[in-house]
């Protein structure tokens, strides 16, 4: 991977793809699959958001970076998570509909915020980290 | 300061896009109901059709593509309209009031009218031009979407400016080509504007509402330039009467919306998300319907003696494909900003989430009704008694918006309240 850009938002691709496989499982009834593709989604896509709080934000910010957008994609992160919990209680209630209506809700969400930090605040990055870009990719693989 | 604030730092209050939603179906029972007045559907230049078809271009599309535009630039290219609630009254309300005197004006053949709406759609499209452009201007990205609304704004700046000459001329009974000067308003508005402007916002929301893989790069990169050169291209053969320059640019244009809606349809086929929904339909609808429009527009090169391949190209331009893709949109996006806009607050409990906005069964009754009407208006042509199941069509889409509309205002409302009590 060469830009955070690129490397982020084939992270994002991967996150929609066990997105996608745990509501269509959902929607099918199919309990017992909805439940392993949504672990692995919310494992993923929390572990994603550590990634940018805990190591690119602050860097971001360090650097000169724009701390209006950043704290818009903190806000959006806890939104998502507000989301993500009430899919798990879905989940756990075996509840399709709340699953299918949240899981909706999920996705724009999701993807209007992914479009905002692909279009504006990763390419920002790449710009003002651009030294140090391989600590910051060797600093983000380490987050479990 | 707390968090939620920040969140309208981009995105506008939510009473900004709504009051337009809310009023656009409006115009759509107010086009069925002058569209009774007419005599024949096939000839577009009756003052009931012209009427008509204003109310359906201006007061719905128009009024909707206001709406959503202030909603959409924050998202697409990251930059919210400067003065968002004022830009929203200045503009609103000479655009309703506006288009009620054109169509008044063309019914009645009243010379005043058509000088009042001349200002007022003046006033109107001015502040929208104005506001959009200093959005672009401050964008914080400069990507393919950002150049066709650039274009799509270039082009409807000049739709209306004819749009202004043609009202006037008519109004001061003044000697133009008006057969001219109309071609060029039609195409600028419809193949300038509107196409484009749904090209450049699909590029974003296409890949966003069904995860589908993202337009390949070179086809974002050089479609809406090359929509916009065959659009000036044609002006330039329509203006010195160069026939066969004329046929290029069309053939152009139509290759290249062509393309759009394939592409657009085969990314739809490749979706991640496999779940069906009624907006994707509208969505396809649309694309299907951009395809037959296409084929009926190089019908009407091949055969220019068949004059109603060119009123059926148009026809099914506004209903199929504008129509369609803007019903999509706004089945996704009204009960995104109920969502969002209770979600943002401090109580989460009991917010509704998307689906318990607008029923979903009323979408799919919504596109099986959207796509009667249709049909409805392509047998229009050959049969006369299919206009009334056009114009009832019609109404009754008008009715079921401004329902879901309606149910989704009243659902923010009572949230909204029951939460502050909290």
């Amino acid at each position: 991977m060469n830009t955070i850009a690129e490397s982020m938002s084939t992270d994002h691709r991967a996150c929609d793809l066990t997105f996608a496989l745990a509501e269509q499982a959902a929607l099918d009834n199919n309990w017992n699959d909805a439940e392993t593709a949504f672990d692995t989604f919310r494992q993923n896509i929390q572990r994603h958001f550590r990634m940018e709080e805990e190591v690119l934000f602050p860097a971001l910010l360090d650097a000169g970076g724009p701390a209006g957008p950043v704290q818009v994609m903190h806000m959006e992160h806890a939104q998502m998570n507000e989301l993500i919990e009430l899919m798990a209680t879905a989940v756990a209630n075996k509840n399709t509909q709340g699953y299918g209506g949240l899981s909706e809700t999920l996705l724009i969400v999701m993807q209007q915020h992914n479009l905002k930090e692909e279009q504006i605040l990763y390419p920002i990055a790449d710009r003002i980290l651009a030294a140090e870009l391989e600590t910051m990719f060797s600093r983000m693989q380490a987050i479990q | 300061m707390s968090t939620a604030s920040l969140s309208t730092e981009q995105a506008p209050p939510i009473s900004v896009p709504l009051r337009f939603f809310a009023i656009a179906p409006l115009f759509l029972i107010l086009a069925a109901l002058i569209a009774m007045m007419g005599d024949s559907i096939a000839d577009a230049h009756t003052p009931a059709l012209l009427a008509a078809t204003h109310c359906v271009t201006l007061g719905f599309i128009g009024m909707i593509m206001f709406g959503a535009m202030q909603q959409i630039l924050p998202v697409v290219i990251g930059s919210p309209m400067p003065s968002s609630r004022l830009v929203a009254w200045f503009s609103l309300l000479p655009l309703i009031f506006g288009t009620l005197s054109l169509s008044g004006g063309f019914l009645l053949s009243n010379s005043a009218l058509l000088h009042l709406a001349s200002v007022l759609l003046g006033l109107a499209f001015l502040v929208f031009i104005v506001a959009s452009l200093i959005s672009l201007a401050r964008a914080a990205t400069r990507n393919a979407t950002a150049t066709a609304i650039l274009l799509a704004v270039l082009a409807l700046t000049a739709a209306v400016v004819l749009g202004i000459v043609l009202a006037q001329g008519y109004a001061s009974g003044l000697q133009l080509d008006y057969r001219k000067l109309a071609a060029a308003h039609i195409s600028l508005a419809l193949g300038g504007w509107v196409m484009l402007l749904i090209v450049g916002v699909s590029y974003q929301v296409v890949p966003m509402f069904q995860l589908t893989p993202n337009y390949p790069k070179w086809l974002s990169a050089a479609l809406a330039p090359a929509l916009f050169a065959a659009l000036l291209l044609y002006l330039a053969s329509n203006f010195f009467e160069v026939l066969p320059l004329g046929f290029v640019a069309e053939g152009l244009f139509w290759l290249c919306a062509s393309c759009f809606a394939l592409v657009t349809l085969n990314l739809q086929f490749q979706r991640r998300r496999r779940v069906t929904d009624a907006t994707l339909n509208f969505f396809r609808l649309g694309m299907i319907s951009l395809l037959c429009a296409a084929l009926c527009a190089v019908a009407a090169l091949l055969a220019p003696a068949q004059e109603y391949f060119r009123t059926l190209s148009v026809v099914i331009f506004i209903l199929g494909f504008a129509l369609s893709v803007i019903h999509g949109m706004l089945y996704k996006i009204i009960p995104f900003l109920v969502w969002f806009h209770l979600f943002r607050g401090g109580v989460k409990k009991g917010v509704p989430n998307m689906k318990e906005v607008i029923p979903e069964p009323w979408m799919w009754r919504h596109l099986w009704l959207h796509i009667t009407t249709l049909l409805a208006a392509l047998m229009a042509f050959f049969w006369d008694a299919a206009a009334w199941l056009l114009i009832v069509g019609l109404s009754l889409q008008g009715m079921l918006l401004s329902f879901a509309i309606f149910i989704s205002i009243m659902v923010y409302r009572r949230t909204y309240q029951r939460l502050a009590k909290v």
